[in-house]
């Protein structure tokens, strides 16, 4: 773009300094002749105003009284006298005296010699320099081409590269120092990020063991110790605060795992799962403490919701959206499961809302201040649907609390 | 009965081995993978209760050793790795129950004894305490030799409480038990409740003794005294 209008504006200055030179050469010779014009006058002191060439027109008129001291040049066209179309002249107007009386000379030139010198100049350079252009264009689009090459190269092999994998990235070797700096660089990042996230990975698998070891001692400790005989009930309630803390720690512990193995995408594996079949079969781990809780489960199934997904991640977001909605409901409540090919809905009866909605998937955002409550179940939930690709929201719709997951 | 605990974890395993030997088995430990796999070449298990994560080596290995060299062993996995592909895995190789840590070692306890029951008798014996019969094959229950009808959760209880007689048992190790770990609420605790007054009522309306005893604030406990 830059170059076509440089290309347009050196062809216009071009053509006005070529058009400048040529008018001053014409008007110096136009002025020669009027000084030769001007000796004859002054040795004959007379013109014989016949002269039949157009070229060297020498026109001269009198001017009674009308005398103005001046030299002008003008462009002029005069008719061609065989061709009828006007040509171009240059013409040099100025007053003299001819045997005392005043007269005055223009002397012209045809122009249409130099016009056609002008028009041929100006194509031959506006040709040339096109033609320099368009092989300058091409030129540097083929080396460019050729140097880049290396480059977009690796750049797909970059955009391909696949951190959870084992395989390293390897980018393309080229005579360029610089893409090679980059690919080494790359190649270096690449090789970390492979290496952080199997550390991460290690991390998490370790950290559960290390953890859950501990809390495991704690708990057959505290069983043991409630085996003997002789425990006051100031006793029983120590040990059972330290039974639920290390409990519920080790539940936290799960939870805060699984979260992040969802985000670590840990979980691989890929099946169509029918999450509606899904949700009616877990539901029946549910029939106990459904029943005892005497809560009315609604089903209208209209069709299966179908998603490729890991198998493992459908069962806790079903197990978690179907715990959910028991746990937040109560006695004599309602559960509403609504399924089709594009959604699933599990609403609940249950108190209003005391938070902000918009944070109800947040981690440890808890509605009841009940210990048995983790606030991590829903917070699952959400990263599963994230990480799936799924749609998750919720609505109050009175007096059903009613959570959808959609595509 | 001879167990033999493959657990690093020292304190751990002394727990359970005190526990178990309670119950009347006859315990041994092995800290390391080479104390387990050098135990597992030289003496007979009834059952092995493996620690899959050891500082010298992978519970894996033992595991399959053990099935190569004695294949009537009883297996049973604890772990802190609670993947499913650990699970599938630890089941393919021949183990017969996989437990994730923390446990509660009554529950530990009744599986270690259905696993031996399984094994030894093939789950065609009967189970008899006092004037309690249950037929484990039919799943049918006898107090002095009349039926009771029990629900499965009322059976399932009752197996666990007399896998662990005499044995204070929290409500919560009950409620997990029978529901699995994904129902923790305030309600299992409340459904267990209600499952024991059941049980414990269809025992004494067939002229059993009441052996069900709550011990305050932390559980129950089946037992003849």
């Amino acid at each position: 773009m830059a170059s076509l209008v440089i290309y347009l504006a050196v062809g216009i200055t071009f053509y006005w300094i070529i058009k400048f030179m040529i008018y001053e050469e014409v008007e110096s010779r136009l002025v020669v002749e009027k000084r030769d014009f001007e000796t004859y006058v002054r040795a004959n002191d007379t013109w014989s105003n016949n002269s039949y060439f157009v070229e060297n027109k020498i026109e001269v008129q009198p001017v009674f009284g009308r005398f103005k001291n001046e030299t002008v040049f003008t462009d002029t066209l005069i008719s061609n006298r065989y061709e009828e179309s006007p040509d171009p002249f240059r013409q040099l107007t100025f007053y003299t005296l001819i045997g005392g009386s005043p007269y005055r000379v223009a002397i012209r030139k045809s122009m249409i010699q130099s016009y056609k010198l002008i028009e041929a100049i100006s194509a031959a350079m506006i040709a040339f320099l096109g033609l320099l252009l368009v092989s300058t264009f091409l030129f540097h689009r083929s080396l460019s081409g050729k140097l880049w090459q290396p480059f977009y190269d690796s750049l797909a092999r970059i955009k391909d590269f696949d951190w959870t994998k084992n395989k390293p990235l390897e980018t393309v070797r080229s005579e360029i120092t610089e893409f090679n700096e980059l690919g080494d660089v790359m190649e270096k990042m690449a090789s970390k990020m492979q290496h952080d996230y199997r550390s991460l990975r290690e991390f998490t698998e370790n950290a559960s063991h290390e953890i859950q070891t501990p809390l495991a001692l704690i708990n057959a400790r505290v069983e043991q110790f409630i085996q003997s005989k002789d425990l006051g009930e100031s006793h029983t309630y120590w040990i059972e605060e330290i039974y639920h803390a290390a409990r519920r720690m080790s539940r936290l512990n799960q939870g805060l795992l699984l979260l992040a193995k969802i985000e670590n995408q840990q979980f691989t594996e890929q099946e169509n799962v029918d999450l509606s079949a899904l949700v009616l079969n877990k539901l029946k781990d549910f029939e106990d403490i459904i029943q005892h809780k005497e809560i009315k489960v609604c089903i209208d199934e209209q069709g299966s919701f179908r998603k490729i997904m890991s198998p493992a991640l459908g069962e806790i977001l079903v197990t978690n959206l179907i715990n959910n909605a028991i746990r937040h409901n109560y006695t004599g409540g309602e559960l509403r499961i609504s399924t089709n090919k594009d959604h699933i809905e599990v609403s609940n009866t249950g108190a209003a809302l005391k938070s902000d909605p918009e944070r109800l998937f947040e981690r440890f955002k808890k509605e009841s201040t009940g210990a048995e409550s983790l606030g991590l179940g829903l917070a699952i939930v959400k990263q599963i649907c994230d990480s799936c690709e799924l749609h998750i929201s919720y609505q109050y719709q009175e007096p059903m609390h009613v959570i959808k997951v959609a595509k | 009965m001879k167990i033999l605990v493959v657990e690093d974890e020292k304190g751990l395993a002394e727990s359970i081995t005190d526990y178990l030997s309670r119950e009347g088995f006859i315990c041994e430990v092995a800290n390391t993978f080479w104390q387990a796999d050098e135990k597992i070449s030289l003496y007979q298990y009834d059952c092995t209760i493996v620690d899959l994560t050891l500082p010298d080596g992978d519970g894996f290995d033992i595991i399959q050793t053990l099935k190569k060299i004695a294949a009537t062993t009883g297996i049973i996995i604890i772990s802190a790795r609670n993947t499913l592909e650990d699970k599938i895995k630890g089941l393919e190789i021949g183990s017969d129950d996989y437990m994730t840590k923390p446990f509660h070692l009554s529950e530990l306890n009744a599986r270690v004894k259905s696993l031996i029951r399984r094994r030894h008798f093939g789950g065609n014996n009967d189970m008899i305490w006092k004037e309690i019969t249950v037929q484990l094959a039919a799943r049918k229950v006898f107090i002095r030799d009349t039926e009771t009808m029990l629900s499965r959760k009322e059976y399932d209880l009752l197996l666990y409480f007399l896998s662990n007689i005499d044995v204070a048992l929290t409500k919560e190790s009950i409620a997990e038990h029978l529901w699995g770990d994904n129902m923790d609420s305030a309600d299992s605790l409340d459904m267990v409740y209600s499952h024991i007054k059941n049980l414990r009522r269809k025992i004494v309306e067939k002229g059993g003794k009441d052996y069900i005893q709550s011990i305050y604030g932390i559980g129950y406990k089946f037992t003849a005294s």
